[in-house]
C-alpha cells in the first residue's frame, strides 16, 4: 500500500483571479475629464487659423491633411508666411520655455508646397453669385471662401494687375512677385474670376446688378499728413506712393539722405527699399523701439543692413532752401501716459530740436480709406467704414473688410475680414433662402474670443476635440516638465542688399522639426502620458486618432493625469458623479 | 513621443488596492512594462502586500511570492538558485520591497545577496516611512519629517540613509536610482539591469499622499521636484565605481518641495535651510563620485 | 556500502542521495560538518546542488523557502540558536506547504553558551507546524533524512530530522550506504503542486481574510495529521527495498511490562542496555522510543501504553514552569485512557545541556517510578546538584 497521496494540491494562499472584481473607482469623488482648449496661436491669429492643429497633423506626418487643415481657414499661406506680423508667435507658450515655435516659418513652407501643386477646383453648389471689389488679401480672402462654399465669385480690381497692396504697397525683397504670381493664378485656378483694369464705383449701379452680395475691400491708399511745417513742398513723398512707385518698376529720384518719418511696416519698407535704391536712410520714429507697430523682425533686419533709426523725434518743419529741401527739423520727444491704443503717448521733452539733413522725406505715418465703391452715406467711424461682427455694412446687401474697416492695418487682418464677411454672406444668402443656419452664436464661431474659424461655421472640422472648450490654455495651464528645451529653427538671410527674397526661410525638414516644437497646448495630440503615468491603469486608448477612454469602474480621481499633462487637456471635475 | 518609448504590455491589474495617487503601483507598472511576463517577483512585506489584493485576487499578471519582512533578498536568491537549478537562466526573478525592507529588516538579507552577487534585480520602492502600518519612521525618512513615530515637536532627528551609496559599496554590477517622473529614465535602467547577471539594484522615490501630506495629484510632481532640487538625484553606477548622472539637475531650491508637503509643514526657514545644506553637500559628494 | 561515518556526515550523503537541488545554511556547531561536506560535494560536481551561503539562519530558511515554492527540492542544517532564529521561516514553509527539509543537530541553548545536547531547541518549535523525526543512530540518520523528502513532498508538509549533538553529530558508527540507483526509485524528482510559474502565474501568500483562513490551517492540519500514515507506509517501502524498519514509535521488550520508559534520540540507545539487564533481572521493564514528535502518534501511543501501571518519560528538554515536554505530551494523549487502565506517567527531565545521560541515571530512574504509587510532581528531575 502506498501512502495516500493528496488528492489536489496543498490548499494555500494561492491567488490567479484580477483584482478587477474590485470596482476601486467608487472611491473617488472627483473624476478627469478630457477637453480640448484653445491654444493661444489659435486664438490671436487674425486669419483664425488651427495653428495648433496642422502643426499635430505635421508632426504625425499627415502633410496633406495639415495643408487641408491650413487651407479651411488661410487661402494664401505662402504670402502670411513672408509677410504676416504673425502675432501668434507673440503669444506663443513655448517662448516660456526657449523661444516660440517659428510658425510663419512653417507656414511658409506649408505654402510653398501648395503653390506648387494644382489647386483644388471648388464644385459650384450654389446659384447666388457674390461680387467682390477690390483684390487685397480681404477681397481675394472673401472670394476663395465663398467659392469653397459653392458660390461663383467675381473680383473686380481697378489696377491692371491682382493683388492690391501686397503687390502695390509691399517690396519684393518680402514678398516675391514670383510668388504673388503664383498665388493669382492659383486662386484664379479654384475657380474665382478676377478681372482687373476695372474700377466699381456705386455710382455705375450697373456693374453690380445681378449679384446677390457685394464685399467691398479697397484698402487704404491715401497716406496721412503729418501736419508739419513745409509738409507741401517737393521731395516730401507718400511712403506708400513711394513703394507703389518703387513697384512698378517707376522709382522716383531720392536722392542720397533719405530720412523716413513713422514706425509702421510702411516706414520699414521705405526705409529698405531705400537702401536698396543706393541711398542711406534714416528712420524717425516719435516712440521707441517698444513700441514700433512694425514687425518686430523686420524692424530687426532694417537693423543689421545698417539702417539708423532716431526714436522719441517728431518732425516739426521740413525746411527748404532755394525751393530744395534741406533738412528735417526734429523735436526731442518722451513718453508720457498712455492712450487709448495702451502705448504711451509721446510728449514734448525739455531737450529741444535736432535737425537731419535729407534730400528726400518718405512720410509713412497711416493710410486712409477710399469708399467710393460702396453706398453713399454708409456708416463710417474716424473715417472708417463700420461693419457688424460678420462684416456687414449698414447698406443692404453690401459687406466690407480690410484696410476699409477698423481693423489692424495688417495682411492676416485683411484675410481674416474676408473670411469673416464670406460667413456672413454665406449666413444672410442662406437665411434669406430659408434654409438653416448652423450657428447662432458667434462666439461659438471664435478661437476663444479671437477670429472665427471656418470649419466651426461649416461644421466639418476634420480634428477629433474631445468635449471641446473654447477655453483658451496658457503657460500655467501646461506642465512644462514634459518638454525639453529645442532650439528655434533660423531661417537664413541672403547678404545682397537688392530685391531678391531677403528671407531664406527653412528647408521643409527644418520646417518640420519647427512643427514639432509645438506644445500642441490645450488639444490631446494622443502623446499618452496620461495613460502612461495612471497609477490604476484606468485609461485605455482607443483606435488611433480616437482618444482614451478613462474607465470610471478602476479610476480613484487621484488628478495625477489631469496634473501630468503636458497640455492642459485634462480637467478635473466633478461632473457625472 | 513618450507613448514610442515605453512597452505597451501592462502587466499590473486596475482594482488593486492602493491609495488614490500612490506612487508604487506606477512604479510597479512601469518597471513590468520593461522586465515583462518571465519575471517572478517576491514580495516583502509593505504597503504592495496590500496593493497586490488579498486572496483569491493578483493585482499583477506575473508570479508574486508574498514573504516575511526581512527576506526579500534571501527569498529571491532562493527562487533563482531553483530557476538555475532547473535550467531557467531567463526569467528575472525581482525582490519589490519598501523602503523599511530594504533600509532597515531586510538589509542583512540584502547585503548577504548582494556580496554573493546573486543574480536577481532588487527594487526599492522607497515611500520613506512605514506607510502601511500607519506612517512610521523608517531610516529611510528624511531630517525633520513628522511621522507618527516621530511627532512634530521632535520630528525625525537622522539622515537618511544613502543605500545607494551602501549597495554601491558591495561592488554589485548594477546600482542606480530612479524616479517614476522620469519614465524613460527609469525604464532605461531597467533594461539596462535586466541585462546584467549579478545583483542590480534600483532605488525608485514613491511619493505617498497619505503619508507625506499634499494633494492626490501631486505624486509625479513631486517626485520630479525631488530630482529637480537634488534631493533625489538620478544616477547609476556600475560594478561600485562608474559613477553617472542620467538626467538633468537644475539644483532648484528646496523651498517648494518641503512646503507642498504637510509632513514638514513645522519646520521653520532654519530648518529647510538645514535640509538644503545636507541636500547640497550630499550632492558635491556625488559630483564628486561622477568625476 | 557500509561506511564509518559521524552523524552529521549521515545527513551530508542522505541529502546528496536524495538528490537535493537547493542547499542554502549558515554556520553552526555542532552542524557545521554537515553543510561542510555538502560544499565540498557541490563545489566537486558529486552532488549537483545550488548551495547557497547565506548570511544567517533566517535567511538560510527564506532561501530554501524561495527554492520550494519555485519548485526545487530543498535543505538546510541548523542547531539550537540558528533554529529558533529561522523561526518564522519555519512558519512561512509550513504554512506555504513547501517540503522542505531540514537537520537540527539537538544542542542547548544560551545563555550561557552551551553547544551540548539538549532538545529545547526542536521542541520549541513544536507548534510552528514542521513534522519532527527524531533519530537513534547514524544509519537511523541517514535513512530518515532520504524518508524526511520523501514525507515531505507526498504531504506538503516541510520536515525537521533531528540528531543529538555530539552523541550522533560527532560520533562514527557503520552506516550503510543506499545505492543511488534505489534511492532515485524510492524518491523521484520533485514534481511540485504549486510553484512559481511564469506559464500559469500565481500570487503566493496574499492577504488572506478571516472568511478564508481557517480553511487553509484545516488542510494543514488533515495533511500534517496524514502524514502519520504516510509515514507508515513510506517505510513500510524502505522497509522493503532495504531490510531496515522504522515507525512513528518503536516498542522494546514491553510484553507484561510493568513499567515503561519512554524516550527519543541516542537516551533509547543507552536505555535498551538498562531494560536489557532488568529483564535479565527479572523485572518487567519495556521501552518505548518515539520517533515523531508531530504529528504526534497518540493513538499509537495510547495502545502501547495502556494498562501498563508506571510510565516513566525521559525528557531532554523543559517547558520552564512546566515539565518535560514529552511527558506532557503523553499525559494529554493518555487522558482519554479509560480510568483504570490509565498508566501513573512520571516526567522526568534530565541530561539537559549535555549532561551525561547513563545507565545509572536511567536506573535511578526506573528506581523512583517503581517506588512511587503516584508522581508527587509532573517535574522529577534527575540529578540536579543542590
Amino acid at each position: 500500500m502506498s501512502e495516500a497521496m493528496p488528492p489536489q494540491a496543498p490548499h494555500i494562499s494561492a491567488s490567479s483571479t484580477s483584482t478587477r472584481a474590485n470596482r476601486t473607482g467608487s472611491w473617488k469623488y472627483i473624476r478627469p475629464r478630457y477637453r480640448d482648449g484653445v491654444a493661444p496661436c489659435n486664438a490671436r491669429c487674425p486669419t483664425g487659423t488651427d495653428v495648433e492643429g496642422y502643426m499635430n497633423l505635421l508632426r504625425q506626418g499627415r502633410t496633406a491633411d495639415a495643408v487641408d487643415l491650413l487651407l479651411r481657414e488661410n487661402p494664401m499661406p505662402a504670402v502670411t508666411g513672408r509677410v504676416c506680423h504673425h502675432p501668434c508667435e507673440l503669444v506663443c507658450n513655448r517662448a516660456q520655455l526657449d523661444d516660440a515655435v517659428a510658425v510663419h516659418l512653417v507656414e511658409r513652407d506649408l505654402g510653398d508646397r501648395i503653390l506648387a501643386a494644382p489647386p483644388p477646383s471648388f464644385a459650384r453648389t450654389r446659384e447666388e453669385t457674390v461680387a467682390v471689389i477690390g483684390s487685397g488679401p480681404a477681397g481675394l480672402a472673401c472670394a476663395y471662401h465663398l467659392a469653397r462654399l459653392g458660390y461663383p465669385v467675381t473680383v473686380f480690381e481697378a489696377a491692371s494687375r491682382a493683388g492690391g497692396m501686397l503687390r502695390q504697397g509691399i517690396p519684393e525683397y518680402r514678398l516675391p512677385r514670383t510668388v504673388l504670381d503664383r498665388q493669382i493664378e492659383w486662386l484664379e485656378g479654384t475657380g474665382i474670376d478676377i478681372r482687373c483694369d476695372t474700377r466699381i464705383t456705386i455710382d455705375d449701379s450697373d456693374d453690380l446688378a445681378g449679384f446677390a452680395a457685394v464685399f467691398v475691400a479697397t484698402g487704404a491708399h491715401r497716406s496721412r499728413p503729418i501736419g508739419a511745417q513745409g509738409e507741401d513742398g517737393p521731395r516730401i513723398i507718400p511712403g506708400l506712393e513711394f513703394l507703389k512707385a518703387v513697384n512698378r518698376g517707376e522709382p522716383p529720384q531720392i536722392g542720397h539722405r533719405v530720412v523716413v518719418v513713422g514706425g509702421g511696416n510702411t516706414a520699414i519698407d521705405c526705409a529698405r527699399t531705400a537702401l536698396r535704391l543706393g541711398a542711406s536712410p534714416v528712420v524717425v520714429y516719435r516712440r521707441t523701439r517698444n513700441e514700433m507697430p512694425a514687425i518686430a523682425a523686420e524692424v530687426d533686419e532694417a537693423m543689421r543692413e545698417g539702417i539708423p533709426f532716431e526714436f522719441l523725434a517728431a518732425p516739426r518743419a521740413f525746411h527748404h532752401i532755394h525751393g530744395r529741401l534741406s533738412g528735417v527739423e526734429c523735436e526731442r520727444m518722451e513718453l508720457g501716459e498712455p492712450d487709448a491704443s495702451g502705448r504711451r503717448r509721446p510728449v514734448a521733452s525739455a531737450h529741444g530740436t535736432f535737425s537731419i539733413l535729407a534730400d528726400t522725406v518718405l512720410t509713412a505715418i497711416g493710410e486712409d480709406a477710399g469708399t467710393e465703391a460702396l453706398p453713399h452715406g454708409v456708416a463710417t467711424d474716424d473715417g472708417r467704414i463700420v461693419v457688424d461682427p460678420l462684416g456687414a455694412t449698414r447698406a443692404a446687401g453690401f459687406w466690407a473688410g480690410g484696410d476699409l474697416t477698423g481693423l489692424e492695418r495688417t495682411v492676416a487682418d485683411a484675410l481674416g475680414s474676408g473670411k469673416v464677411a464670406a460667413i456672413g454672406i454665406d449666413r444672410a444668402l442662406r437665411a434669406k433662402r430659408g434654409e438653416p443656419v448652423p450657428v447662432h452664436d458667434l462666439a461659438e464661431l471664435r478661437w476663444s474670443g479671437g477670429n472665427m474659424s471656418m470649419s466651426r461655421w461649416r461644421g466639418d472640422d476634420p480634428v477629433r476635440r474631445t468635449d471641446p472648450s473654447n477655453e483658451r490654455i496658457d503657460f500655467t495651464a501646461l506642465n512644462p516638465a514634459h518638454f525639453t528645451r529645442v532650439a528655434r529653427q533660423r531661417e537664413t538671410f541672403t547678404d545682397a542688399l537688392d530685391f531678391s527674397e531677403a528671407n531664406r526661410g527653412l528647408t521643409a525638414l527644418e520646417a518640420l522639426d519647427e512643427a514639432r516644437r509645438c506644445f500642441n497646448c490645450g488639444v490631446c495630440n494622443e502623446c499618452e502620458l496620461c495613460l502612461i503615468m495612471c497609477p490604476d491603469v484606468a485609461i485605455t486608448r482607443r483606435p488611433e486618432g480616437t482618444g482614451f477612454d478613462i474607465d470610471l469602474d478602476y479610476c480613484k480621481g487621484c488628478g495625477v493625469c489631469a496634473m501630468e499633462c503636458p497640455r492642459g487637456a485634462i480637467v478635473m471635475t466633478r461632473e457625472g458623479l | 513621443m513618450i507613448s514610442d518609448a515605453v512597452p505597451r504590455r501592462e502587466l499590473l491589474d486596475s482594482g488593486h488596492l492602493a491609495c488614490p495617487g500612490c506612487g508604487a503601483p506606477l512604479a510597479m507598472r512601469l518597471v513590468l512594462k520593461e522586465l515583462g511576463e518571465q519575471t517572478i517577483v517576491v514580495l516583502p512585506a509593505c504597503c504592495w502586500s496590500i496593493i497586490a489584493g488579498p486572496y483569491p485576487q493578483s493585482s499583477l499578471h506575473v508570479p508574486l511570492y508574498h514573504t516575511a519582512f526581512a527576506t526579500g533578498a534571501a527569498v529571491a536568491s532562493g527562487v533563482r538558485a531553483a530557476l538555475d537549478a532547473r535550467g531557467d537562466t531567463e526569467t528575472t526573478v525581482m525582490v519589490w520591497a519598501g523602503d523599511g525592507g530594504t533600509f532597515d529588516i531586510g538589509l542583512q538579507a540584502l547585503s548577504g545577496a548582494a556580496e554573493r552577487n546573486e543574480d536577481f534585480l532588487y527594487v526599492c520602492y522607497d515611500n520613506e516611512a512605514y506607510m502601511n502600518t500607519g506612517i512610521q519612521r523608517s531610516s529611510a525618512t528624511p531630517w525633520g519629517a513628522w511621522t507618527t513615530t516621530t511627532p512634530a515637536h521632535e520630528p525625525q532627528s537622522t539622515r537618511k540613509k544613502d543605500i545607494l551609496a551602501i549597495m554601491a559599496a558591495h561592488r554589485i554590477p548594477y546600482a542606480a536610482t530612479a524616479s517614476i517622473s522620469h519614465p524613460v529614465d527609469l525604464l532605461m535602467k531597467v533594461r539596462r539591469a535586466k541585462a546584467t547577471r549579478g545583483t542590480r539594484f534600483l532605488h525608485i522615490l514613491s511619493p505617498c499622499p497619505p503619508g507625506w501630506k499634499y494633494p492626490d495629484e501631486r505624486t509625479v510632481d513631486l517626485a520630479r521636484l525631488a530630482v529637480h532640487t537634488r534631493i533625489f538625484p538620478l544616477v547609476e553606477v556600475e560594478n561600485g565605481v562608474d559613477w553617472r548622472f542620467t538626467a538633468d539637475h537644475p539644483g532648484d531650491p528646496i523651498g517648494p518641495y518641503v512646503r507642498a508637503q504637510g509632513r514638514f509643514r513645522h519646520l521653520d526657514e532654519a530648518a529647510i535651510g538645514r535640509i538644503q545644506a545636507d541636500v547640497d553637500a550630499r550632492w558635491e559628494y556625488l559630483c564628486r563620485q561622477v568625476g | 556500502m557500509r561506511k564509518v561515518i559521524v552523524g552529521n556526515h549521515a545527513v551530508s550523503l542522505g541529502v546528496k542521495l536524495a538528490r537535493c537541488e537547493v542547499i542554502s545554511a549558515y554556520p553552526i556547531t555542532p552542524q557545521t560538518q554537515v553543510v561542510e561536506m555538502l560544499s565540498e560535494m557541490c563545489a566537486t560536481g558529486e552532488l549537483d546542488a545550488r548551495f547557497i551561503k547565506v548570511e544567517s539562519e533566517h535567511s538560510a530558511m527564506a532561501a530554501c523557502v524561495g527554492a520550494s515554492a519555485a519548485g526545487a527540492r530543498a535543505f538546510t542544517a541548523t542547531s539550537s540558536h540558528g533554529l529558533v532564529y529561522m523561526h518564522e521561516m519555519l512558519h512561512w514553509a509550513a504554512g506555504g506547504r513547501l517540503p522542505i527539509v531540514m537537520a537540527n543537530v539537538n544542542r542547548a541553548l544560551g545563555p550561557g553558551w552551551n553547544i551540548w545536547v539538549d532538545q529545547s531547541d526542536s521542541l520549541s518549535q513544536r507548534d510552528t507546524g514542521w513534522i519532527q523525526l527524531y533519530c537513534e543512530t547514524n544509519q537511523d540518520v541517514l535513512d530518515t533524512t532520504i524518508l524526511a523528502f520523501r514525507l515531505a513532498e507526498s504531504v506538503d508538509v516541510p520536515v525537521m530530522v533531528v540528531l543529538d549533538a555530539f552523541y550522533l553529530s560527532h560520533t562514527a558508527e557503520p552506516v550503510i550506504i543506499p545505492e543511488q540507483a534505489l534511492v532515485d526509485r524510492f524518491l523521484p524528482q520533485r514534481a511540485a503542486r504549486h510553484r512559481l510559474d511564469t506559464a500559469a502565474p500565481r500570487a503566493y501568500g496574499a492577504l488572506v481574510r478571516p472568511e478564508d483562513y481557517m480553511e487553509m490551517r484545516w488542510d494543514q492540519q488533515l495533511a500534517t495529521t496524514r502524514a502519520q500514515t504516510a509515514f507508515d507506509d513510506i517505510t513500510d517501502e524502505w522497509a522493503r527495498l532495504t531490510g531496515r524498519a522504522y515507525g512513528a514509535t518503536e516498542a522494546y521488550r514491553t510484553r507484561n511490562a510493568e513499567l515503561l520508559l519512554v524516550t527519543s534520540g541516542t537516551i533509547t540507545s543507552t536505555a535498551r542496555e538498562v531494560v536489557d539487564a532488568r529483564r535479565a533481572a527479572g523485572e518487567r521493564v519495556g521501552l518505548i522510543k518515539v520517533k515523531m514528535f508531530r504529528p504526534f502518534p497518540s493513538v499509537a501511543l495510547r495502545a502501547l501504553l495502556r494498562g501498563v501501571p508506571r510510565v516513566a518519560v525521559l525528557d531532554r528538554n523543559v517547558s520552564p514552569g512546566h515539565s518535560g515536554i514529552f511527558a506532557e505530551e503523553i499525559r494529554a494523549a493518555l487522558y482519554d485512557v479509560a480510568c483504570g487502565e490509565r498508566p501513573n506517567v512520571f516526567g522526568y527531565v534530565l541530561g539537559l545541556g549535555g549532561r551525561d545521560v547513563t545507565p545509572a541515571v536511567i536506573n535511578e530512574v526506573i528506581d523512583r517510578t517503581r517506588a512511587g504509587t503516584v508522581a508527587e510532581r509532573e517535574d522529577l528531575w534527575v540529578g540536579v546538584k543542590a
